[in-house]
């Protein structure tokens, strides 16, 4: 993937206005174009037409904002794109385009606000058109919260549009044709002739034009959209030949590698790096915030040397050390002076007749560990510096750095590379951070910094614990009430909070897909605990729905059980909203919930709704001498309109065995401050040999489109601990199950 | 020492103990094979040594002395996929990716020495590769569309 | 014979006579863990003290060698992994023949089948006892790695305890 200073180098492009794409709201600066990035970065004589399109003398390359961390964010944005513009999305380049405000996400900050998804009442409505504008003024140029597609739908078919027909105007002006008698093909216009004009001819003379907007074309008009389309991304990853943020090779480039205290924060007490300066390849050893950092000419040099530091470290003070106290934090944590919110009180909990259920579920520590380890390549220079990382956040990033080399932002570019894998984790950047405290102590040379799998497992911002207090009354063999309280520390003021932004109010995080589940109990009550600061956390693929819903869904089936009824008929009846009822009738007769089943044999359901998508999923186990195995899952979920079905089945399915993976054996302790699994042999996860068959089935009911990269993922922890317990009588009520029940 | 990789023979002066999987990355700039764990936890870094699956980030330069050695990058090429490579890409199975290189060289190995293997034999040689995407429904997929293509 | 007997004296005390020290090593996790079952599945010990089949699916299958797609020598080389995690390794790294089950038996089990040449490699007890002396990837429990739990003791002291134990008429508990 070229980068933008490197095409825009080689251009000679023509500056010109922006299309902003997406929904007016009635404020002019809203409504205001958004300045194009690209320009800024061109050479005399150089052209892009919207922040999306450049072209230059080689065709055209297409800006692809959205990181991509395996999502397909690169493939889904090219195809918006290509499909306007009409041209091969498979050989077109692209690029992730610079850290800009330009390319604010409109719809993530939405996710924040306590407005649930199923409701498209006045105030709901309001309140999440203004967090589109908020984000426009922030610049949060961000990457999560499964946006991407539904936030450049619309952004990236009107740029590619605005693109093709200006490109026909220009044609058309120079060829005396009409605009309409003219069609686009293959990166060309072509004339009534039959005589093609390659996009890279015209790229001035449409410059220069005002652009021209019209509406992307109608669905049923789509060539690549709403198709089983091949990723951009498929060959190259299938052959070796993708190239990753640490695969990067510059000239003279320093290979680095950090140890920093155990404990995340700490200081230093005393170190003797005699051992390690002696070894073969070594140049430097040097100071970083935390820990050091060993400059070698080679990464595993640098990892060896690394390991041979004798350090004494600092031991932090202050706040739980171990993993007993940290529960004992959550569990101090159900009082009034820490209730953070209470979006859902329905009826009165406490007067709600029928008999009592009662049960505490707990979710642990965990950790995104993308395969990929972190890393960055910065190069500082007096003049600037540049970065090359994979990021979700690359303005935050290029603020960081900017920080550390005292430099102003714009002085620091950030070229956002593709990633192996995220899960969150590339929300967070305290490694690009430590590389830039490393090249500023060699300026002038390129130092590529490679976190040891180690050091980054114990260096990472985790998925919060929880524990869950639930209680509800059954009556006449309904759900007559469910009282659901959950303590943990808040994801957003941790995460933001390393941003150095203030996060006011609730955290929505910490009750995220169980207030707004769209269950119809008459006595309803919500309420969010938040634990005090401790480590840090972070957002972790679906982030609070990712306990939550084991919890609610957890609680739900154990009320159901006890009122005798069928986990899915009483989700039925319950469910007020038409696309959630929807999906979990189609998971039902995907699995044929109501056929016979084998002995030994267990079938559990659960349904969530996490950033708008309504998805059930059913989990069928067998109760084995081996222990449980997972035989089936089946998944259904309510996008509104699918684009890419191919992806979208793997966004799901992956989606559902990450977190089925990390239910069954995934956690992260602590002792002594430090987190005690090092490596994956002590993270297991979803392999092969577990992973039962997957059914997915997609709907398109929902009036908006929505992402698929989280949805997938909070239903499918509850929906196998309500089949273990349909298989052996057993109610799992802490995760990881392995602690618990053996897996076959 | 003298190392044969992907056909092309290299003179290396290395430490005995350098893992082959950064001989091959940072010596010789072959960035298929991927560091992921560096324990053999993951499979990431997996290449063939003498036409045998091996975790790379375990194996030494000392051991791969005069050894021929393909990586991910060798076994076919974007024009011209081996077809194991060509199932991965029909069956679309790579999310992030980063896996996909040792998953492909395992399974590839898994097919020379087996053509025909059963459900259970695919889980068995190939759950020492980690996907953290989860992309196993396609890894399976895949590795039975290469028993047809390759038994047709 | 004297001169023996102030030997075996003086290299092992009196109550390695007994088979218990013996076993303490033979069902300490570096030895009983490889020494399995026709399942042929490793076993993992944690540092929280649990036994566990081994991580990532792995089998011995028939040849107690790894199945055939996937042998042991894909991780497992003949030496051991430098980081704590990785994977151990020694000369020959196999699981004993099936027939040579100490996991998940008792001492007294394991005591008969040692004395037993069709469940002992076709030994003697001397030869045993030379074994356990010689054979790298016996040798290997004593030396296994970053991360593990060596065996008790010494190699010498488990050969000097099998000898004495033999000499004593190989007594089971």
């Amino acid at each position: 993937m070229a980068s933008v200073g490197k095409i825009a180098r080689r251009s000679f492009l023509i500056g010109s206005a922006a299309v902003a794409g997406g929904v007016a709201f009635g404020v002019y600066a809203w409504r205001k174009p958004v300045d194009n990035p690209l320009l800024a970065d061109l050479p005399e004589g150089a052209t892009t037409l919207n922040p999306y399109v450049m072209i230059d003398a080689d065709g055209v390359t297409l800006i692809t904002p959205r990181s991509d961390v395996g999502q397909g964010a690169v493939s889904i944005q090219t195809y918006l794109l290509a499909e306007e513009l009409d041209v091969d999305p498979q050989t077109v380049r692209t690029s992730f385009g610079p850290a800009s405000g330009a390319y604010y996400n409109g719809k993530v900050a939405a996710e924040g606000m306590p407005f649930a998804a199923w409701n498209d009442g006045l105030v709901s409505r309001v309140g999440r058109s203004a967090a589109g504008p908020a984000a426009k003024f922030l610049g949060l140029h961000i990457t999560g919260g499964s946006t991407t597609v539904p936030d450049m739908y619309d952004r990236l078919r009107a740029a590619g549009a605005t693109a093709r027909e200006t490109l026909k105007q220009a044609a058309a002006n120079r060829y005396a044709f009409v605009r309409a008698d003219l069609r686009t093909e293959g990166g060309a216009v072509i004339l009534p002739t039959g005589d093609a004009v390659p996009y890279a001819d015209l790229a001035q003379e449409a410059a220069a034009l005002d652009p021209i907007e019209v509406a992307p074309r109608a669905a049923e008009g789509w060539k690549w959209l709403g198709k089983n389309m091949r990723r951009t991304d498929m060959v190259a990853k299938s052959t070796g030949t993708f190239r990753y943020g640490g695969d990067l090779v510059l000239d003279d480039m320093i290979h680095a590698t950090v140890v920093t205290n155990p404990a995340m924060d700490g200081g230093v007490v005393s170190v003797d790096d005699a051992a390690a300066r002696a070894m073969r390849g070594v140049e430097d050893v040097v100071p970083i915030t935390d820990g050091f950092a060993v400059l070698a000419d080679n990464t595993w040099r640098a990892m060896a040397a690394a390991r041979a530091l004798a350090i004494e470290w600092d031991v932090p003070t202050g706040r739980p050390a171990d993993s007993d106290a940290m529960w004992e934090a959550h569990t101090a944590a159900f009082i009034d002076d820490a209730q953070d919110s209470r979006f859902a009180d329905d009826g009165d909990v406490d007067a709600a007749p029928g008999d009592l259920v009662t049960a505490e579920y707990r979710a642990p520590f965990l950790h995104h560990a993308p395969l990929e380890p972190a890393n960055a390549t910065v190069l500082y220079t007096e003049g600037g510096t540049q970065v090359w990382t994979a990021t979700q956040v690359p303005i935050f990033v290029r603020d960081a750095v900017a920080a550390i080399t005292g430099q102003d932002a714009d002085l620091v570019q950030v070229h956002n590379q593709p990633s192996g894998g995220s899960f969150g984790h590339r929300l967070d950047y305290l490694w690009v951070q430590q590389a830039a405290e490393i090249a500023v102590q060699v300026p002038g040379r390129p130092v590529r910094l490679t976190l040891s799998r180690e050091q980054d497992m114990t260096h990472g911002f985790l998925r919060p614990m929880a524990i869950a207090r639930g209680r509800g009354t059954v009556d006449d063999g309904q759900v007559r009430s469910l009282d659901l309280s959950i303590a943990a520390h808040s994801v957003t003021e941790s995460q933001i909070g390393r941003a150095g932004l203030p996060a006011v109010g609730p955290d929505v995080a910490i009750v995220a897909a169980a207030w707004d589940a769209p269950y119809a109990i008459p006595d309803r009550r919500i309420t969010g605990y938040r634990v005090p600061a401790g480590v840090g956390v972070s957002s972790w693929r679906s982030v609070g729905a990712s306990h939550n819903g084991f919890f609610i869904e957890s609680l739900l089936d154990e009320l159901i059980a006890e009122a005798g009824a069928d986990p899915v008929a009483e989700r039925l009846r319950l469910l007020h909203d038409d696309a959630s009822r929807g999906v979990l009738e189609a998971v039902a007769d995907m699995a044929s919930w109501n056929g016979p089943l084998g002995d030994g044999k267990g079938r559990g359901v659960a349904f969530t709704i996490a950033f708008g998508v309504p998805c059930a999923q059913i989990i069928e186990v067998s109760d084995t001498e081996a222990g449980i195995r997972l035989d089936k899952l089946w998944i259904a979920a309510d996008v509104g309109q699918v684009l890419d079905p191919v992806n979208l089945e793997s966004q799901l399915s992956g989606g559902a065995l990450f977190g089925l993976g990390h239910a069954m054996h995934a956690e992260v302790t602590f002792d002594n401050h430090r987190i005690q699994q090092t490596n994956y042999h002590e993270y297991e996860s979803m392999r092969l040999w577990q992973t039962p068959q997957v059914e997915v089935r997609t709907l398109e009911t929902l009036p908006t489109i929505r992402g698929a990269g989280e949805p997938g993922l909070p239903p499918a922890a509850p929906a196998l601990a309500n089949a273990i317990f349909a298989a052996t009588g057993t109610r799992l009520r802490d995760m990881p199950f392995a602690k618990s029940v053996r897996f076959a | 020492m003298k190392l044969t990789v992907d056909g092309t023979t290299h003179d290396l002066d290395v430490e005995p103990d350098m893992p082959l999987l950064w001989l091959l990355r940072d010596e010789l700039r072959i960035h298929g094979p991927k560091y992921g764990c560096g324990i053999d936890a993951c499979g990431a870094c997996t290449v063939h040594l003498d036409g045998l699956a091996v975790r790379s980030c375990q194996i030494t330069a000392q051991e791969v002395e005069g050894a021929e050695v393909t990586t991910i990058e060798g076994l076919g090429t974007p024009d011209a996929p081996h077809p194991v490579q060509q199932a991965w890409i029909d069956e679309q199975v790579a999310q992030c990716g980063y896996c996909q290189s040792g998953q492909v060289m395992q399974a590839a190995s898994l097919l020379a020495l087996n053509p025909a293997p059963t459900d259970a034999e695919i889980d068995a040689a190939m759950s020492g590769n980690l996907c953290r995407c989860a992309s196993y429904p396609r890894i399976r997929a895949a590795i039975r569309r290469a028993i047809q293509s390759e038994g047709a | 014979m004297r001169a023996l007997l102030i030997l075996c004296a003086l290299a092992a005390p009196a109550a390695a006579q007994s088979f218990d020290p013996i076993a303490e090593v033979l069902l300490h996790p570096r030895c009983a863990n490889c020494h399995v079952g026709a399942d042929g599945i490793p076993l993992w010990s944690t540092e929280a003290g649990g036994t566990q089949p081994h991580g990532y699916h792995m089998q011995g299958g028939e040849s107690r060698m790894g199945i055939e797609t996937l042998p042991c020598s894909t991780c497992h080389t003949n030496r051991n992994g430098v980081l704590e995690g990785s994977a151990p390794g020694a000369e020959g790294w196999a699981l004993p023949p099936v027939e040579m089950q100490w996991a998940a038996r008792t001492p007294a089990q394991i005591c008969e089948q040692l004395k037993d040449p069709d469940r002992n490699g076709g030994r003697t007890l001397a030869e045993v006892a030379d074994h356990v002396g010689h054979d790298p990837l016996v040798l290997w429990g004593w030396t296994p790695g970053p991360g593990l739990e060596p065996a008790p003791g010494t190699p010498e002291e488990t050969v000097a305890a099998i000898l004495a134990w033999a000499d004593a008429g190989a007594p089971c508990p």
